[in-house]
């Protein structure tokens, strides 16, 4: 029964960091209509941003993120303005090729980031990362409490930030319909660069939470795109409450799946979780809540 | 107040709209008739900046703003309330009329104009917190003109405001376009419902495969022998 609730309580922390990056994936989708594929090259690169803080500098990586968000939101921006805007205006080109120039940028981050650092497995040690806390007999790390806490507050933040001001409501007014939009005054080209460059700042953020628990390499990007986007269809396109449930979704199953099958499959789980929701449930977890 | 002149149109690789030119003078209530496919829409659109003009120019408080990008426009107090209403069905009916009001003057007296179309719609105060996709087509029409007010408009462009709407509910949109006319804003209507538009407008004007063939009032057009046989089938 410890064992049980340690890989719940595990599972749910880990899902709420996981939730932060499929956040800006899901908000970049939402008013994009285009699945970022160099999401996780963003968190990758995030994560070498706060890598580089913590041996060069010796800043720790809770205070590092703080310099690896405003890096990854000026990229985000420069790839949205002088990449993926250039291809919206030519009319000629599918939007499939928004999403392959997407998997382009993937590339060129993840082979940019070997060059600079190689493919070696790199992993940050602070005072903290091997301490636990214990709640009855469960071990809980630290890291995982205090990414969590910090990825809950970004999502807050956000969705503050989303609701209540006026940026944020033109964000989600061109998501929903972009020329009513530009109609109201809305200069949509400027709210998508605002978007790509928040959507890459929560992705550097999420990766930079995660650095004191994963290992860095240059092809970790991968895993944290499946990872969003698997959190992305369970939680609905668009949708923070829902990418906070699905990434949460996602970190229980992949917590249970490594203590109850092996640790190897634990992404196993996440996919077969993927698969079996586009079967069943393609509109994601909001459809059940509006079929009820 | 609003000029176009001798404009050229196209939208992608098809001409629209063909050496169009007409005029909206300060105060009035102008209407622009047309069938389906004539050009209306793509008149709207380019006057808003959403497309290109090949030729011509549109004049607006006598500032040319043929090369102005369209989210500029509702700066310049001409505000477009769109065909289909475009309303943002995940925001609610309050969040809709906000982001009718973000650019400068519009903002700072965003409370009041509220309340001002609070009163004009009381059913959008009653619904203010309701998504704007659960309305009927009815109230989200008023949605789509009450956030056209809050940019407090000297222009306001109309597209088919009657769409989609029972005759009842027409009357009733047209006699609010009408008051909110004679409130002092000038509008630009365009419908293609002929009997109730030219009984309402100043002057109208008919477009067909995008060129202006008839211009008048609307009394004049009422009894005119081409309105009468292809509009109104007398």
């Amino acid at each position: 029964m410890e064992l049980f609730g340690q890989t719940v309580i595990c599972g749910v922390l880990l899902g709420g960091m996981y939730a932060l990056i499929a956040i800006g994936m899901t908000l970049i989708m939402g008013v994009m209509k285009i699945v970022n594929l160099a999401h996780g090259a963003l968190v990758m690169v995030g994560m070498y941003v706060t890598y580089v803080c913590f041996t060069e500098f010796g800043i720790d990586p809770y205070i590092g993120m703080f310099i690896a968000m405003p890096v990854l939101f000026l990229i985000g921006c420069l790839i949205q303005k002088y990449m993926i805007n250039r291809l919206v205006e030519v009319d000629s080109i599918l939007p499939e090729n928004q999403v392959l120039l997407t998997v382009g940028i993937m590339l060129v981050l993840t082979e940019v980031m070997r060059l600079g650092f190689k493919s070696d497995y790199r992993s940050v040690v602070t005072g903290y990362s091997s301490n636990t806390v214990f709640i009855g007999g469960m071990s809980i790390s630290i890291a995982m409490f205090i990414g969590f806490f910090i990825a809950m507050g970004f999502t807050l933040l956000l969705h503050l930030f989303l609701s209540k001001t006026d940026i944020g409501k033109s964000i989600r007014a061109v998501a929903q319909d972009r020329d009513a939009a530009v109609y109201m005054g809305v200069n949509s080209s400027k709210i998508t660069m605002l978007t790509f460059g928040i959507g890459a700042a929560l992705a550097a953020a999420g990766g930079s939470l995660l650095l004191p628990l994963f290992y860095l390499w240059p092809d970790i990007g991968h895993l944290f795109t499946a990872k969003s986007f698997i959190i992305t269809i369970l939680g609905g396109m668009g949708s923070t409450l829902g990418a906070a449930i699905g990434g949460i979704v996602l970190g229980i199953a992949e917590s249970l799946g490594a203590t109850y099958i092996s640790m190897g499959y634990k992404d196993l789980v996440g996919l077969v979780i993927f698969l079996l929701v586009l079967l069943f449930l393609p509109g994601g977890f909001r459809s059940l809540v509006r079929r009820s | 107040m609003l000029k176009v002149k001798g404009i050229d149109v196209s939208y992608k690789d098809v001409q629209v709209l063909w050496d169009l030119s007409f005029e909206v003078h300060p105060g009035e209530l102008v209407v622009i008739l047309g069938a389906n496919g004539s050009g209306k829409t793509t008149t709207l659109n380019a006057i808003s900046g959403l497309l290109p003009i090949g030729k011509g120019s549109i004049e607006f408080a006598g500032a040319d703003i043929s090369k102005v990008p369209g989210y500029k426009i509702a700066e310049l107090g001409i505000v477009h309330v769109p065909e289909g209403r475009r309303l943002f069905p995940e925001m609610s009916v309050r969040e809709n009329l906000e982001m009718g009001s973000l650019m400068g003057e519009a903002k700072t007296k965003r409370k009041e104009t509220m309340k001002k179309v609070f009163e004009q719609f009381p059913i959008l105060e009653e619904k203010q917190n309701q998504d704007a996709g659960t309305l009927s087509g009815g109230q989200q029409q008023m949605l789509a003109l009450g956030r056209g007010l809050m940019a407090l408009p000297k222009l306001l462009i109309l597209d088919e405001p009657s769409l989609g709407l029972s005759p009842v509910l027409v009357k009733q949109i047209f006699g609010i376009v009408s008051d909110i006319n004679s409130q002092g804003v000038t509008v630009l209507l365009v419908e293609q419902n002929v009997n109730q538009t030219l009984n309402l407008c100043h002057r109208a004007y008919v477009l067909e495969n995008g060129s202006i063939i008839l211009q008048g009032s609307g009394q004049e057009l009422l009894s005119n022998a081409h309105i009468k046989e292809a509009y109104l089938g007398i």
